[in-house]
């Protein structure tokens, strides 16, 4: 990465205003979480400049913010939009088919959660957005990946360079692996504000101070001399969400952020995230399999299985009336809700799918017509939206226009009448479970 | 510390007849901090400070808390993989402690232990038919064959396929490699298994199947489990009791029903509120722990759950709301900590000013007025006299006399939490919870309340 | 695999009272082994004790095994116990590392090579004269190249106009004590075998043996192997075989044995730091609780885990040390009784301009001996890391 970004033409030139990163002081402060819209700093259309409230009102009026574009997303074009991404890995047992064909997109100021198991290609598809995969083996064979007017899947290595932390940052699972373990926080902060900002060591140190404040670290300027080692895994956490935000991105993905913390520290940054994003205006792409979080932070879900998506609309029709048998079975293994079993069956070879519906040989509700030809259309499940600018939309035969949804429900109500036939048989002696190849 | 309080008489309905077969007493593992050559002992790490409890036969305990707990410490030190420094364990009568190292290793054979991550509980150079068979070789079944009859045996009882003996781990997902660590306990035919962590590391499908596998074989083997979780989801699945840990000491235990829907203790109704629900129109349930868990080497006074518990209890002579009252003894803990930088919040308002202007200049009442930001305390107290103890404190501390801001908190905002240890009581029928507002018979806070109870 | 009617023995019929009675007995395997080294031991004794000294050690054959030889079967041995039967052993994992293994095709073609290199130096000295000097034989040119005529006292093969060709008699030609170097290569094959493979196990035994057990016990015995490495590490051996060689003359019995007992200390570290982080995985905590002794844990689990560094530092060690035999016999200060690459190449290095074969031709067994292991050790270490498998993206 260089210090002094050349002037790319793919987006707009940056002003000269030396941006400021909104601290929780500038008038948005404790109760920043109750008042989203009035305070935040956001930026749009590219513009990198985050608008100090003095400035907000002479700035272009291209410069919608945040609020303005999710309450009329119809009018304003996608943050993100992927279309038919492919992407595959060669590997020794042949080509694997990561993430084969999916779209989704992206409001700006949203937060889309992508669900789904190991190996459903949600990880993947987060890192094909910017290319983050290792290539080879890892590469895009087919698709359009267009964030913000650019079509990044046809993007050089350099181009994308500049807009990964640039303008779409990444958080991950592991804290530990991403910090420099011989580096103080401090050290590691300040490089990655200066990486994209061109200024000088104390006022990147400043900065540095009020991101880690921002993230709700207490005493921020001393934290700022500590060792990885030295913080817990919920304040490395943090750590790595400021180090995200030292560039003012306009898209963050976070994935499984939140896998490897304790329940309570789990909400602190679920929150967080929360708070940020209503301040920052950024959009979030949100990578979990633990349906509890996507309910507690999702505006939009897709969820994905064998590198498809299975379904996607806004997180209340999903949770409220989940209609893909996949999407079902996965609400039915949280605990406490259903039988205890899982999803008997395993995910089919990656390397060969299967033709027609990927889910076809574990769903309960198959028919014929599932095992023959391509994956589904997507078809609108009907039915009453909550939130009507997303459309609920299933990629199940039982959805097409001619067939009739309800078969699902009745076939639900059949299988209840008859008693507990699985449990006892079926974990002894059947050799279920997933996948006879360790793929995660 | 459960001193004086029978744990066997926490069941709930009629009392149990038969022994328990395991019971666990003032178990303590204490790690010493060294420094220098000589290795002398600087301070220790409590990372169990005396737990009791019990395991019936047949039952499934879990023991729940946030990481650093100590739950995992327990688990192995009492079955002595590391030895505990103090307490005793009985299993089936006998008082394991003592045993020697030819009695400890006809023990292994009773109870054995599943472990977390699936990925380093396997030797990667030994097929899976050799991990299983592993224990019956240490135990002294020399005859290749008979162990191999064996391991099929048991692959297939934990629903995977012979052929998979021959396999290396790797080419195992995690919950395939969960199966075996399975099939290698109970290759000794146990009576017992502790499971620390098992299903943790695997995605929410399998997690169910494991735990369904476990359910089945505890049914046909009529196995006790121990099991070691963070996941409260997974703890109310499977488990019959429920041990609730924090900072090395049991702070609830009951039954899973009781403890899920009546929490007693602070602490299990914060954690319960923050498992995510699968319901979007149910976000933010209120009640957030702040903060880390405090390190096990120099725990908090009293009550070790102060620094954190929302349902602290407050000073008699002063009405606060609950959350301000928290805010306020995170004030009063921080300077206590000496890390209130009065020199850093002055910083702090000059960086959105004028540049010209210098820390100097920033006024008694800004500083203060941003201090209370920083605890997010509001700018007036509702009661008028805490306003004036806060407002005094306030402004001994930009004056640069923290000390005197500490002492005059600490005076006039005191609570039990912070100096009496509060020890488990039974607080209903078949739960004992240590907190001291069970003890003093304090109401309920607001915040209990809004925990759902389904 | 197992025939489902029949019934079979599951875990709940072993009668654990009964094995506990039953004294340890032992597996075939180990009686095998057992026995190898028994016999081993005991035609070292027949040597060394009971034969009348001088007389050849198989007086029918008129085979005589000196110290040296007597070193290299016991390494021999020890390889086949310790990596040939293994790997027979456990088909499985072998082919899959020889699946990883073969995709270098470099390391393919030097572990033939190397193959060929051992096959020919081990057959090759049981059948050939050492070989002698013969003046009238000197300076032969190897064949199918030529030399002027004035340079060989006699020439063996025609000579036409001038020059004198090479022929099959000497294929590598001569050196000027009429020594033939193929002869000469052939034997410094086995010296250079000797050389790599018995220094390498002597190594890499102690190495294993004290680092393993430095990090498995931990505590005091750690602190005082690891610093006795720290003071053999910093003690010159060089000076020492100088000195003996000062002493009692050179002799690659005492060169093998002085470096192979004093050049484990790096690789006891990398062993023992290695074993380190071992002993924290959870299958050393499940072994334990299975109630697995020191023994069994170090010997089952730490020490197959470090067989990556092992082998990987053994690869880099063989070339060195077979690098090192051969400078020192360059210098002079080799075993003047053994025909060494080092050796020949001293011999030509006066003789460069006109007899450039002498030199050169076992420079280039050494040079091709040397990559050939560090081609090797490379595709090893990919081969055998466990987690680095291809089952994944
Ligand atoms: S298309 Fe068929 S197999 Fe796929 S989810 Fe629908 S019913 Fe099941
Ligand atoms: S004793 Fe006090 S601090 Fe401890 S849990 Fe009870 S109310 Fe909270």
């Amino acid at each position: 990465m260089t210090t002094n970004r050349p002037d790319n033409t793919t987006h707009p030139p940056q002003t000269d205003q030396t941006p400021s990163i909104p601290t929780a002081n500038d008038g948005s402060t404790a109760t920043s979480r109750s008042t989203p819209a009035s305070t935040i700093n956001a930026n749009a259309r590219g513009n990198k400049t985050i608008v100090n409230s003095n400035t907000s009102t002479d700035s272009p009026a291209h410069d919608s913010t945040a609020a303005e574009a999710s309450s009329d997303a119809k009018t304003d074009e996608m943050l993100l939009t992927v279309e038919n991404l492919k992407t595959v890995f060669d590997t020794d047992d042949g080509t694997v088919h990561a993430v084969d064909g999916i779209d989704f997109t992206v409001q700006r100021g949203e937060t889309v959660c992508i669900v789904g198991e190991s190996g459903s290609g949600k990880t993947v598809t987060s890192e094909s957005i910017t290319q983050l995969f290792k290539s080879p083996p890892g590469s895009i064979a087919d698709g359009s990946v267009v964030f913000d007017g650019i079509d990044l899947a046809s993007r050089t290595e350099d181009e994308l360079t500049d807009i990964r932390g640039a303008r779409i940052s990444h958080i991950f699972q592991n804290p530990q692996g991403a910090l420099n373990p011989v580096y103080t926080v401090g050290w590691q902060l300040i490089e990655a504000i200066q990486l994209h900002r061109n200024v000088d060591d104390d006022a990147a140190r400043e900065d540095a101070v009020d991101l880690l404040n921002r993230v709700g670290i207490p005493e921020a300027s001393s934290r700022l001399d500590d060792y990885p080692h030295e913080l817990s895994g919920g304040m490395k956490q943090r750590v790595m969400i400021a180090m995200a935000l030292a560039c003012q991105p306009d898209l963050l993905i976070a994935d499984e952020p939140t896998t490897a913390l304790d329940v309570t520290i789990q909400a602190q940054i679920l929150t967080l995230l929360r708070e940020l994003q209503a301040d920052f205006g950024m959009s979030i792409v949100f990578i979990t399999h633990d349906l509890g979080v996507v309910a507690e932070i999702a505006d939009r879900v897709v969820v994905m299985y064998a590198g498809k998506v299975m379904e996607r609309g806004s997180v209340y029709d999903v949770f409220e009336s989940p209609s893909h048998p996949y999407t079902k079975a996965l609400l039915e293994c949280l605990p406490g809700r259903g039988s205890l079993g899982g999803i008997p069956g395993s995910l089919p070879d990656p390397t060969a799918p299967p033709t027609g519906c990927r889910f076809a040989d574990r769903c309960p509700y198959a028919v014929e017509e599932c095992t023959v030809g391509e994956q589904p259309v997507f078809e609108s499940v009907g039915g009453e939206a909550r939130d009507e600018d997303i459309e609920h939309e299933v990629s199940c035969v039982h959805y097409r226009s001619a067939a009739d949804p309800s078969v699902l429900d009745q076939l639900d109500a059949d299988r209840s009448s008859v008693p507990q036939e699985r449990p006892s048989g079926r974990t002894v002696g059947t050799r279920d479970g997933e996948g006879g190849v360790a793929r995660e | 510390m459960g001193k004086g309080v029978s744990p066997v008489s926490d069941q709930s309905g009629a009392a149990r007849t038969e022994a328990p077969l395991l019971s666990v007493r003032n178990l303590t593992k204490h790690y010493p901090i060294t420094t220098g050559l000589r290795s002398k002992e600087v301070g220790r790490v409590r990372a169990v400070d005396g737990i009791d409890f019990d395991v019936y036969p047949g039952e499934t305990v879990g023991i729940v808390g946030e990481s650093g707990c100590g739950k995992s410490t327990a688990a192995s030190s009492l079955i002595r993989l590391e030895e505990p420094t103090e307490g005793t364990v009985r299993f089936d009568g006998e008082d394991i402690t003592r045993y020697d190292q030819a009695e400890l290793k006809a023990f292994r054979r009773r109870v054995q232990m599943i472990f977390q991550d699936p990925e380093s509980s396997f030797d990667p150079r030994m097929s899976i038919g050799e991990a299983i068979a592993e224990p019956l070789a240490v135990q002294g079944l020399t005859d290749a064959s008979r162990r191999r009859e064996i391991v099929v045996d048991l692959l297939e009882r934990v629903g995977l396929a012979a052929g998979d003996a021959d396999r290396y781990p790797h080419e195992l997902s995690g919950g395939q490699k969960q199966r075996v660590g399975l099939a290698r306990a109970l290759s000794m035919n146990p009576d017992m298994i502790i499971a620390d962590e098992p299903v943790s590391a695997l995605d929410v499908s399998i997690q169910s199947e494991i735990l369904a596998l476990m359910t089945d074989l505890q049914e046909s083997f009529g196995l006790s489990i121990l099991i070691i979780s963070h996941n409260l989801a997974v703890i109310r699945q499977i488990c019959d009791r429920v041990a609730v840990m924090y900072l090395g000491e049991i702070v609830e235990l009951g039954t899973a029903s009781e403890v899920f829907t009546n929490p007693q203790h602070p602490y299990t109704r914060a954690l319960l509120a923050s498992i995510p629900t699968a319901d979007p129109t149910d976000r933010g349930t209120g009640i957030e722990l702040t903060g880390d868990v405090p390190s096990p080497s120099n725990p908090p006074t009293g009550c070790r759950f102060h620094t954190r518990c929302p349902e602290l209890i407050q000073p008699d002579d002063y009405a606060f709301e609950q959350s301000v009252w928290r805010r306020v003894m995170d004030l009063r803990q921080k300077l206590d900590g000496g890390t209130v930088d009065v020199d850093a919040i002055r910083e702090g308002v000059v960086t959105e000013r004028e540049p010209s202007e210098t820390p100097d200049d920033v006024s008694a009442t800004e500083t203060k007025a941003r201090l209370r930001d920083e605890f997010a305390i509001p700018q007036s107290l509702g009661d008028s006299r805490a306003e004036s103890v806060l407002e005094a404190a306030l402004d001994d501390l930009v004056s640069g006399n923290p000390a005197a801001a500490r002492e005059r908190l600490a005076t006039e905002f005191a609570t039990p939490c912070e100096s009496q240890s509060p020890t488990l009581e039974d607080a209903t029928a078949g739960q004992t919870a240590s907190c001291l507002r069970l003890e003093n018979e304090l109401p309920p806070t607001e915040l209990e309340q809004t925990v759902r109870s389904d | 695999m197992a025939v489902d009617n029949e019934p079979r023995e599951t875990f709940e019929d072993v009668d654990w009272d009964d094995i506990d009675e039953t004294t340890r007995s032992f597996s075939r395997k180990t009686i095998v082994t057992i026995g190898v080294y028994v016999l081993f031991a005991v035609g070292l004794l027949y040597d060394y004790v009971l034969k009348p000294s001088r007389a050849d050690t198989i007086e029918p054959l008129g085979i005589s095994l000196q110290a040296l030889d007597w070193l290299y079967i016991l390494t021999l041995l020890t390889i086949l116990v310790g990596v040939v039967v293994p790997l027979y052993e456990n088909g499985r994992m072998t082919r899959y590392y020889w699946q990883q293994f073969r995709k270098n095709r470099a390391a393919v073609a030097s572990l033939l090579y190397l193959g060929v290199i051992f096959l020919i130096g081990s057959i090759g000295p049981r059948f050939l004269e050492q070989p002698t000097v013969d003046s009238s034989n000197a300076y032969q040119p190897p064949v199918f190249t030529s030399a002027p005529n004035w340079l060989p006292v006699e020439c063996a093969g025609e000579v036409a106009g001038g020059s004198c060709h090479g022929t099959w008699a000497h294929p590598f030609g001569t050196t000027h004590e009429g020594k033939d170097i193929l002869v000469s290569v052939i034997y410094g094959m086995e010296v250079s075998m000797q050389v790599g493979l018995i220094a390498a196990l002597i190594t890499i035994t102690i190495a294993a043996i004290v680092g393993v057990s430095a990090a498995y016990f931990g505590g005091w015995i750690d602190a005082a192997l690891m610093r006795y490495v720290d003071i053999q590490i910093t003690f010159p051996t060089f000076f020492l075989y100088l000195m003996i060689v000062y002493l009692y003359g050179g002799s690659l019995f005492s060169m093998i044995v002085i470096f192979g007992l004093l050049g484990w200390g790096g690789i006891a570290r990398i062993v023992r730091s290695e074993a380190l982080q071992r002993r924290e995985e959870e299958y050393v905590l499940a072994a334990k609780n299975a109630g697995a002794s020191g023994y069994w844990t170090m010997r089952r689990h730490l020490l197959p885990n470090v067989s990556n560094s092992v082998i990987t530092a053994v690869t880099l060690l063989i070339p060195g040390l077979i690098l090192f035999e051969a400078s020192l016999a360059f210098l002079g200060l080799g075993d003047p009784t053994v025909p060494s690459w080092g050796e020949v190449i001293a011999s030509g290095r006066n003789d460069l301009p006109n007899a450039w074969w002498v030199s050169t031709i076992p420079g280039i067994f050494l040079f091709f001996t040397i990559l050939a292991f560090n081609f090797v050790g490379d595709a090893l270490r990919d081969a055998l890391d466990p987690r680095a498998e291809g089952g994944d993206q």
